[in-house]
């Protein structure tokens, strides 16, 4: 067991929160969600998020639109859909419960 | 100085160098094949491709400036290695189980393996996929071929069905290790180092030229470049050998074309034997050998017998065949389809088969739909107390043994040296009647088609008898020309004796006479060779033996007592008690009781009394 993959098991298993999540308020083209999730230290390579992108695309939880750009191609805006948000919420009060549970259990383990 | 390509990444254009451009080709490649089209790969392609372009165009001051191996190097290291890609399955458990088999766990898959090949691959491609090292697969082919050949067929068929290993993906898949970059470039250095020993052997044998070459190899070798080396390698070390090679790979893959064709013939043949034999009954109809006689008799459909023997083969071996193929499919998991229109041809064959046997049978049983006779009456000059006997004639061109045999038919040539019918259902049956003469009805039956056509049968039917005044001699068999087939074909013949006649059946007509009274027949199998006199409804054996007279002799004796049972009665004896039973009576006696029971009358004496 490599302690790289579990590292990476983990990043991957909030990596669709934490996408939904940038996208709650405005919508963001996938530079941009990428600078968050960067400066966040949550992703290394930016290879990872296309197939999450299209796959939450497909889930329906995720719509987007075309947008020229200055500079470079034209770049796809994504944003949340009606399911997508109820989606988020429903992730929102999982993830405290588990962020709940993570604390007392590391926790209690320093502590002993 | 380098060379530059020009490319167009989602729809922007940049200047990038050769190396460069077939490093940011083969990481796209890379990318590509980690995904499956159920994950929508083209999507996050084409996603993937314009971030790139934006990454680049970020990079790329003015137009002019090129996009070197650094820029591609550094957007990579962003963008990160196609192992990156890929999406753990066991979190999303939503994705398609197959992709999640085909990347995780990559089987192996059957593939022939031409680069280390002595006829087709097949053992080498064998050996990949069960693990094992390819010299005790052919030892196996080697043995199979002593076991009565089947090891040729097998291979020929694995040749013709199982996929050669083109691409370095399928060379990858072939060895069950996954498919991912670092196997690729792996494989293909690989392939750079067999090809650089090639050009070093050939450089070795021709000389200073192709030494050249291989220093040439050797330094191109050092470049991270993996392809351009490989193509040069390629172009300037096909030697004669390899050409030679290339010319014998061609005849071998026409001869296994060929060989294939003739294949899907005898592979189907042997393994369903059984229709072949069906097939040769056809094939002895057409070239008319002799004894098919005998179906072409049963046959009254007139349906003709290479066409049932191909129905049926037909009807029989294509699920068979589709068994055969299945067996084939799941033995080799990227078995070559035989094709939608072939499968549909066949089953259609097979339906058209189906409902051709279904006609002929129904043909065939309609021809046994009425079922009529034709009567011929004869009197019989015969009167109460002559004596008249009944013989079979039988004849020496029919083998009828003289015994009759229920729906019995041979083919046999009659004087004339005709083809004839014959069978010996014949059957006598004997009732008295009350009028002063005597009949002999001969009833001759047959089925038809129809009413007519049974008729016909039935008058067709030759049957010979001789009625002189004390004796009728009926033929042991009947005939009839082949055309009518064999149709239920029977004569019966009734023979009415006036009462008070005596009737004598010779022995052979034992078999032709009902074993018990069925159908209204006073004499049976039982009462042949015998005088028997024609009483109503019944017959007397006038020269049956008496029957024997009642012969029990008992004589038991033991300290007690004894029994005794002849003739003259019965007697048993217990101490002093005793039972008589004989022609004066019952006589009864113990200590003191005296029964006895006569002519006399009842007499009882008790010493008490």
């Amino acid at each position: 067991m490599k302690i790289e993959n579990t590292k990476a098991q983990m990043r991957k298993g909030v990596l669709e929160f934490c996408i939904l999540s940038v996208l709650k308020d405005n919508d963001a083209y996938v530079a941009e969600i990428l600078d968050t999730l960067k400066d966040a230290k949550l992703l290394v390579v930016e290879g990872t998020i296309y197939p999450l992108l299209t796959r939450l695309k497909n889930a329906g939880l995720l719509n987007y639109r075309w947008e020229e750009s200055t500079s470079g191609p034209p770049r796809k805006y994504y944003g949340l859909t009606e399911t997508g948000k109820l989606f988020l919420k429903e992730l929102n009060t999982t993830w405290s419960e588990l962020h709940n549970a993570v604390t007392i259990v590391t926790s209690q383990k320093t502590s002993k | 100085m380098n060379k530059t390509v020009n490319i167009n990444l989602a729809g922007i254009f940049f200047h990038i160098d050769e190396d460069a451009y077939l490093k940011l080709q083969r990481y796209l490649e890379a990318i590509k094949r980690s995904f499956t089209d159920s994950q929508g790969r083209s999507e996050i392609i084409a996603d993937i491709e314009a971030r790139i372009a934006e990454l680049f165009n970020e990079r790329v001051e003015n137009d002019k400036q090129v996009i070197r191996i650094k820029e591609v190097d550094e957007v990579i290291s962003i963008m990160g290695q196609p192992e990156d890609y890929l999406v753990d399955d066991e979190i999303f458990e939503d994705e398609p189980k197959t992709s999640y088999k085909a990347k995780s766990s990559p089987s192996r898959k059957l593939f022939r393996d031409t680069d280390n090949s002595y006829i087709g691959g097949v053992s080498s491609g064998l050996a990949h996929y069960f693990g094992i090292d390819t010299i005790w697969v052919r030892l196996a082919w080697i043995l199979l071929i002593f076991g009565a050949g089947t090891g040729i067929l097998l291979y020929i068929l694995l040749w013709v069905l199982v996929p050669e290993a083109k691409t370095t993906a399928e060379k990858i898949m072939m060895t069950g290790e996954p498919v991912n970059i670092s196997n690729i470039e792996k494989k293909i250095r690989d392939g750079f180092d067999s090809v650089t020993d090639v050009a070093k052997n050939v450089g070795d044998s021709v000389g200073a030229a192709a030494k050249n070459v291989s220093d040439s190899v050797s330094n191109a070798a050092k470049n991270v470049d993996l392809k351009k080396p490989a193509n040069s390698i390629k172009s300037s070390s096909k030697t004669f050998f390899d050409t030679l090679g290339d010319v014998i790979m061609f005849f071998f893959k026409v001869f296994a074309k060929f060989i294939g064709v003739l294949l899907m013939i005898i592979g189907a043949s042997t393994l369903i034997a059984l229709i072949i034999a069906l097939f040769s009954i056809g094939v002895a109809d057409i070239i008319h050998i002799p004894g098919l006689d005998m179906v072409d008799i049963v046959n009254a459909g007139n349906t003709p017998v290479w066409l049932v023997s191909l129905l049926t083969f037909f009807a029989v071996g294509i699920p068979f065949f589709f068994l055969f193929y299945l067996g084939l499919k799941i033995l080799i998991n990227n078995l070559k389809s035989i094709g939608n229109i072939a499968k549909f041809t066949l089953l259609g064959v097979w339906l058209i088969s189906i409902i051709g046997l279904v006609v002929v049978g129904v043909r065939q049983a309609s021809e046994h739909a009425y079922d009529e006779s034709v009567i011929e009456k004869n009197e019989l000059n015969i009167k109460a107390n002559d004596t008249l006997s009944v013989k079979m004639m039988t004849n020496d061109l029919f083998e009828t043994s003289g015994f009759r045999n229920d729906d019995s038919f041979r083919i046999s040539r009659n004087e004339n040296g005709e083809k004839t019918i014959y069978s010996s259902d014949i059957r006598i049956i004997v009732r008295s009647t009350s009028d002063s003469i005597g009949k002999l009805v001969i009833d001759k039956n047959a089925d038809g088609r129809s009413y007519e056509a049974a008729i016909e049968r039935a008058k067709n039917i030759n049957y010979n008898y001789v009625i002189s005044d004390n004796e009728i001699l009926l033929d042991s068999y009947l005939n009839t020309d082949p055309k009518n087939k064999f149709s239920d074909q029977e004569v019966v013949a009734f023979l009415y004796l006036p009462e008070g006649t005596i009737v004598n059946f010779s022995n052979n007509t034992r078999s032709y006479l009902h074993y018990r009274r069925y159908n209204n027949t006073i004499v049976t199998s039982k009462d042949v060779n015998q005088y028997l006199k024609i009483l109503d409804e019944d017959i007397e054996c006038l020269d049956c033996p008496i029957e024997e007279e009642f012969e029990v002799d008992v004589d038991i004796k033991h300290e007690d007592g004894s029994l005794k049972i002849n003739d003259k009665g019965l007697e048993v004896k217990i101490d002093s008690s005793s039972l008589r039973i004989d022609k004066n009576g019952i006589n009864g006696s113990s200590e003191n009781l005296n029964l006895k029971v006569s002519e006399e009358g009842v007499t009882i004496k008790s010493e008490d009394n």
